[in-house]
C-alpha cells in the first residue's frame, strides 16, 4: 500500500478506500529491461545541431539523470522523447515499439509524463483542477453525460477526485487545493507540476530541472518525493538537473551531454571520475 | 457576518463538488429562479418583457456560448453573429418546410447545424492561434451573412429577403409568431436558458472544461499531458456555436419576430464579445451579468436624459453609447479583467466579514 | 458541365479576349491594394513595437480624417489643419499610453487586443460626436483626372495615392532601420522589460509608435477620404486590412505591402470575373477566404518567421 494512500484528505469519506486505478506495477528495482531505447538521434533547427547521434537506454525502474552544461541539448532530448520535437535521424523504441513520428498527446497516452523547466502549469486553474487535468486521459464518459452531470459522469468525477486527493496528500499540498496556481510561490508550483504529472500514473516520468531555483529545504522535499515515487510505484524517472549533489545522491545512472553529443554514461561514481566530463564542465578548449 | 460558511462542513466529494457548495448561494439561486418563473410573468409589463427581459435571455444564451469558446477554451471569435444567423435561418427553413416538427425541437436541430458550421470554421484553429484565429473567424462572419443574403433558398425566395417567425404551437400554446404572448415567449426562453446554462456549468466543471482551460492557459503543456488540441478546440467551437445558434433562433422566433442578415451583423458579434468581457471571461454567472449589463445600459442611456430634462438626438445618444461602451471595456480590462463575476465574488467576501473590516 | 465551364474556363477566356480591360482590372486592384497596404502598415507598426494588435487602426483612420475635415470646415488653412490634426493624433497617443497601455503592461496579448476593440468604439463615437456623422467631402488638392496610356485608362488620383503609400513605406523603413529610435522600437518589441533595463524609456517609445501609427492613419484617411468622402465606413477599411495582415504576417512591413497588393488584385479579379456567378458582392469575404486558405499552408504568413516552440 503506497504511503500516500494512507493519508486522509481534508474531506474524509466514510468508505474512503484509495486504490490507484492502474494498479501497482511489479517493482523491478534498477532492472535491466530497457523501457526506452534511443538510437542515433540527431536533431537540428535550421543550421543549428541540437543533438548529434545520441544513443542511450532508459531501464525500467531506474532514476536516470541527464546532465551537461547549458545548451548541451538536455531539454531537446526530453522533447524528443515525448514527441514534441521530431528528430531528423534516429529511432526511439518505447516499450518494445519503434516509432518514427509521434504526437505529444500520443506519448502521454502511452504513459510518458513530464514537468517543465519553466513551469508550465495552467495558471488560471486551481491546484486541484491542475492535478485533475492529469487524470483526463483516464476519463471515458462522453460529453453528453458530462453535460448532464449524471450517473456515470458523476461517479467518474468522484473516483478521480479521490485519486487526486491521494496525490495531494502525498505531496503535502492540502492547504493550497483551491488556490489558483498563478498565485503560488515558485517551489509550490513545481510541486503542483509534479503532482499533475503523477496524476496520469506514468510509466516514464521526465523531470526537467525539478529543483531549479529552490532552496535547500525545498530541494530535500523534492528529492524525497522523487525517491518515493520511484520506490513505491517503480516509476521510471529521467531527470535533468544542475545540482550535482542531488544528481549524485538520487540517480542510479547518469548520462552526460555536451554540445549535442553524449560524452559519458555510467553510475554517478564513474561519471564523477571521468576526465572528459570534468573537462566539459571546467571548459577545456575543444581542439 | 451575513454571508458565513462557518459550520457548513463537506463530508463527501459530491457535496464539495456541487455547483453551489454554500447554502446561501443555493437559496439565492433558487429564489431568483422562483421569482423569474412564477412572479415575473405575472408582474412584468409587455414593455419590460419585450425590451429588457427577452433580449436579456437571448443574449445570455449567446454570451454563454461565446464564453465557452473564448473564456474557457481561449479561442477568440468574432463570428458569433454568423453562428446566430445559422440558428435563425435554419430554424426558419426547417419549420416552414416541415411545420409538424415541434418548434423547440427545430431550435435544437438548428443548433446542431450551427454546431456543424462552427466546426468547419473552427478547423483553422488547428494551425493558427490568437489574433490570426480571431481574424479567421471574421471570415465566417462575412461569408455566412453574405450567403444568407444572396442565396434565396435560405429565406424561401421571398421578395423582402427577411425571415418571419411563423405561428407555431406546442401543447396547444402559441409559442412563436405574432399571436404568441410576450409572457409565453419569455417563459420558453427562460426555460431554455436555465437548462442550457446548467449544462454549460456541468461541462466546464468536468473533464471537458479542464481540457478547455488547459488549452487556453498553456496549449503546449496541455498537449504533452495527453489533451488532443484539435478535438478539444473543435468541441469548443461546436458547443459554442450550438449555443449561439440557439440564441439566434431565440432572437428571431422568441424576441424580434423577424430577421434579416443585418440583424446578425458584425456589431452583434462585438456586442456579445463585450458581454463576455464585462461579465467575466470564464464564468457562467458572468455571462448573465454581462448580458444584463449591456442589455440594460442602452435603455438607461436613452431613458435617463429625458427624465432629467435633457433631450438628446438619437445619433448623439448612439455615439455616446459607443464611447461609454468602449471606455467601459478598457476600464474593465484594466481594473478587473475577470469582469463583473469577479466583482460579485469580492462583494461576497466583503459580506462574509461585514461589519468587520478583516 | 456548364457550371464547370463558367467557373474554370469562361473567366480566363474573358481575360484573354479583353486584355486592356483585364489590365485595367489588375491596375485598379493594385491601386486599391496599395491603400489596403497603408492601413495594414499602421497595424504592423504598432504590433512590431508594442506587441499590440491594434484593432482600432480603422477608427484611427476615421478619427484622423474627421478631425482634418472638421478643421478645414472651420476655415483653417490646409497646412495648419494638417499640423493640428497631427497634434491631435499625438495627444491621442499620449492618452492611449497613459490610460490603456501603461495599466495593461504585461497582460496577455489577447487582453490588449480586446482593449483596442474598446478603443475602436470609443474613437468612432468620439469622432462622430465631435465632427458629426454625415458624409463629408475632403479635398486636399490632389488632381483627379483620367488619362490613357497604351489604351489603358488611369486615374491620376490613384497614382498619387500609390505614390504617397510608397514614399511612406520608404520613410518608415529608414526610420525603423537607420535611426536610434527605430532600434529602440525594435528592442521594445522584442522584450520590453529587457529594453527598459538598458534604459530605453518605454512610455516615450509607445507614445512615438502610436503617434507614427496616427500619422499613417492620417495619410490613409486623406487618401480614402478624398476618394470616397469622409464617413463612418472609413473605419471599416480596417476590416479589409486584416486579411492583408494574415497574408503578409503581423510583423513584416514588406508583407503588409505585398499582402495588400495580392488582396487588392485578387479581390477585384474575383469580383469581376467570378462574382457574377454567385450574385456578386463577394468583395466582403473573398479576401478572408483567400487569406484563410493561404494560412493553412503557411501559418506564419508570407514573410513571418517560422516559430520554433520551446518548453
Amino acid at each position: 500500500m503506497p504511503s500516500w494512500a494512507n493519508g486522509s484528505g481534508r474531506l474524509p469519506e466514510p468508505e474512503f478506500i484509495f486504490l490507484p486505478l492502474g494498479g501497482l506495477r511489479p517493482m523491478s528495482q534498477n532492472g535491466k529491461t530497457p523501457l526506452l531505447q534511443a538510437e542515433n538521434i540527431s536533431l537540428s533547427f535550421g543550421g543549428l545541431n541540437a543533438l548529434i547521434g545520441i544513443s542511450f537506454e532508459i531501464h525500467s525502474g531506474e532514476i536516470l539523470a541527464i546532465i551537461g552544461p547549458n545548451g548541451a541539448g538536455k531539454s531537446s532530448m526530453l522533447n524528443v522523447i515525448n514527441g514534441f520535437y521530431h528528430p531528423q535521424v534516429g529511432t526511439i523504441t518505447y516499450k518494445g515499439v519503434t516509432r518514427h513520428r509521434m504526437r505529444p498527446h500520443e506519448a502521454a497516452a502511452k504513459g510518458i509524463a513530464r514537468t517543465f523547466q519553466n513551469i508550465a502549469l495552467f495558471k488560471g486553474m486551481s491546484t486541484l483542477d491542475n492535478i485533475m487535468t492529469g487524470r483526463n486521459l483516464k476519463m471515458r464518459v462522453n460529453f453528453l453525460l458530462q453535460a448532464l452531470h449524471w450517473g456515470p459522469a458523476r461517479k467518474e468525477e468522484i473516483e478521480h477526485r479521490k485519486f487526486v486527493e491521494g496525490i495531494i496528500d502525498f505531496l503535502e499540498i492540502q492547504a493550497i487545493r483551491g488556490v489558483p496556481v498563478g498565485r503560488l510561490p515558485y517551489g509550490l508550483q513545481k510541486r503542483v507540476e509534479l503532482g499533475r504529472a503523477l496524476a496520469s500514473e506514468p510509466d516514464l516520468l521526465l523531470l526537467d530541472e525539478p529543483m531549479a531555483g529552490m532552496n535547500n529545504e525545498e530541494k530535500e522535499d523534492m528529492c524525497r518525493f522523487i525517491l518515493d515515487v520511484n520506490d513505491e510505484f517503480g516509476t521510471t524517472i529521467a531527470l535533468i538537473e544542475h545540482d550535482m549533489g542531488v544528481v549524485m545522491d538520487i540517480s542510479h545512472r547518469v548520462i552526460v551531454l555536451d554540445y549535442g553529443r553524449k560524452i559519458a554514461e555510467g553510475t554517478p561514481a564513474e561519471v564523477r571520475a571521468n576526465q572528459v566530463v570534468i573537462d566539459a564542465y571546467l571548459g577545456v578548449s575543444h581542439d | 457576518m451575513i454571508y458565513r460558511e462557518t459550520g457548513q462542513f463537506k463530508s463527501s466529494y459530491v457535496s464539495d463538488q456541487a455547483i453551489f457548495p454554500l447554502s446561501q448561494d443555493r437559496w439565492m439561486v433558487f429564489s431568483v429562479m422562483g421569482v423569474a418563473f412564477f412572479v415575473v410573468p405575472f408582474v412584468a409589463s409587455e414593455y419590460w418583457l419585450q425590451a429588457v427581459l427577452i433580449p436579456f435571455l437571448v443574449f445570455s444564451m449567446a454570451t454563454i456560448g461565446l464564453n465557452l469558446l473564448t473564456g474557457y477554451a481561449g479561442q477568440v471569435s468574432l463570428g458569433t453573429g454568423a453562428f446566430m444567423a445559422v440558428g435563425a435561418y435554419i430554424t426558419y427553413k426547417i419549420t416552414t418546410n416541415i411545420p409538424d416538427i415541434p418548434i423547440l425541437v427545430v431550435f435544437l436541430l438548428a443548433g446542431l447545424v450551427a454546431a456543424g458550421v462552427g466546426i468547419i470554421f473552427g478547423l483553422p484553429s488547428l494551425r493558427i492561434k490568437g489574433f490570426y484565429l480571431a481574424v479567421a473567424t471574421l471570415a465566417a462572419q462575412f461569408f455566412i451573412t453574405w450567403l444568407f443574403n444572396k442565396v434565396g433558398w435560405f429565406y424561401n425566395n421571398n421578395p423582402s429577403g427577411t425571415i418571419i417567425a411563423p405561428p407555431r404551437t406546442m401543447f396547444g400554446i402559441m409559442i412563436t409568431g405574432p399571436e404568441a404572448t410576450a409572457e409565453t415567449r419569455y417563459l420558453v426562453g427562460l426555460a431554455f436558458v436555465t437548462f442550457f446554462a446548467l449544462l454549460a456549468k456541468n461541462l466546464v466543471r468536468g473533464r471537458i472544461g479542464r481540457a478547455w482551460m488547459a488549452i487556453r492557459d498553456m496549449d503546449i503543456a496541455a498537449e504533452l499531458m495527453g489533451i488532443r488540441p484539435l478535438q478539444t478546440k473543435l468541441l469548443a467551437f461546436a458547443i459554442s456555436s450550438f449555443y449561439c445558434g440557439l440564441a439566434g433562433a431565440m432572437m428571431v422566433f422568441l424576441w424580434l419576430g423577424s430577421g434579416e442578415t443585418e440583424t446578425f451583423a458584425l456589431d452583434v458579434s462585438f456586442q456579445v464579445l463585450f458581454m463576455v468581457i464585462i461579465g467575466g471571461l470564464g464564468s457562467i454567472l458572468g455571462s448573465f451579468l454581462g448580458a444584463a449589463f449591456i442589455t440594460i445600459l442602452p435603455i438607461l442611456l436613452t431613458n435617463a436624459p429625458p427624465m432629467v430634462g435633457i433631450v438628446m438626438p438619437i445619433a448623439l445618444s448612439k455615439h455616446l453609447e459607443e464611447i461609454i461602451f468602449g471606455c467601459l471595456i478598457i476600464y474593465f480590462l484594466v481594473v478587473e479583467p475577470n469582469g463583473l463575476a469577479r466583482l460579485w465574488q469580492i462583494a461576497k467576501e466583503k459580506l462574509r466579514r461585514w461589519p468587520f473590516p478583516y | 458541365m456548364d457550371l464547370l465551364y463558367k467557373i474554370f474556363i469562361n473567366p480566363f477566356v474573358e481575360m484573354i479576349d479583353g486584355p486592356i480591360f483585364f489590365a485595367e482590372v489588375i491596375i485598379s486592384g493594385v491601386l486599391v491594394g496599395a491603400m489596403y497596404s497603408m492601413v495594414a502598415l499602421g497595424f504592423v507598426l504598432i504590433f512590431k513595437a508594442s506587441g499590440v494588435f491594434n484593432f482600432a487602426q480603422g477608427a484611427l483612420v476615421l478619427f484622423a480624417a474627421l478631425t482634418l475635415v472638421g478643421l478645414l470646415e472651420l476655415g483653417f488653412n490646409l497646412w495648419v489643419a494638417l499640423v493640428f490634426t497631427m497634434g491631435v493624433m499625438v495627444l491621442l497617443a499620449f492618452l492611449v499610453e497613459r490610460f490603456m497601455l501603461r495599466p495593461l503592461v504585461n497582460q496577455e496579448p489577447i487582453i490588449l487586443f480586446m482593449a483596442t476593440i474598446g478603443l475602436n468604439f470609443a474613437l468612432e463615437g468620439a469622432g462622430q460626436i465631435a465632427w458629426g456623422s454625415d458624409v463629408k467631402k475632403l479635398d486636399v488638392g490632389i488632381p483627379n483626372q483620367t488619362f490613357e496610356i497604351g489604351g489603358i485608362l488611369l486615374n491620376s488620383f490613384d497614382l498619387w495615392a500609390a505614390a504617397s503609400g510608397a514614399i511612406l513605406v520608404v520613410v518608415l523603413a529608414l526610420f525603423f532601420h537607420k535611426t536610434f529610435i527605430g532600434r529602440a522600437l525594435r528592442a521594445v518589441a522584442d522584450d520590453h522589460q529587457a529594453a527598459q533595463s538598458v534604459g530605453i524609456p518605454l512610455k516615450t517609445i509607445w507614445v512615438i509608435v502610436w503617434s507614427v501609427a496616427g500619422l499613417v492613419a492620417l495619410v490613409a484617411g486623406i487618401m480614402w477620404g478624398s476618394k470616397s468622402g469622409v464617413q463612418f465606413s472609413l473605419s471599416l477599411i480596417a476590416l479589409k486590412a486584416l486579411p492583408v495582415l494574415i497574408l503578409g504576417g503581423f510583423t513584416s512591413v514588406p508583407g503588409a505591402i505585398v499582402g495588400g497588393l495580392i488582396i487588392g488584385v485578387g479581390e477585384k479579379v474575383a469580383e469581376i470575373y467570378w462574382g457574377p456567378l454567385v450574385g456578386g458582392a463577394i468583395e466582403n469575404w473573398f479576401a478572408y477566404i483567400l487569406a484563410l486558405a493561404f494560412l493553412l499552408f503557411r501559418p506564419q504568413g508570407l514573410f513571418g518567421e517560422v516559430i520554433i516552440e520551446r518548453v
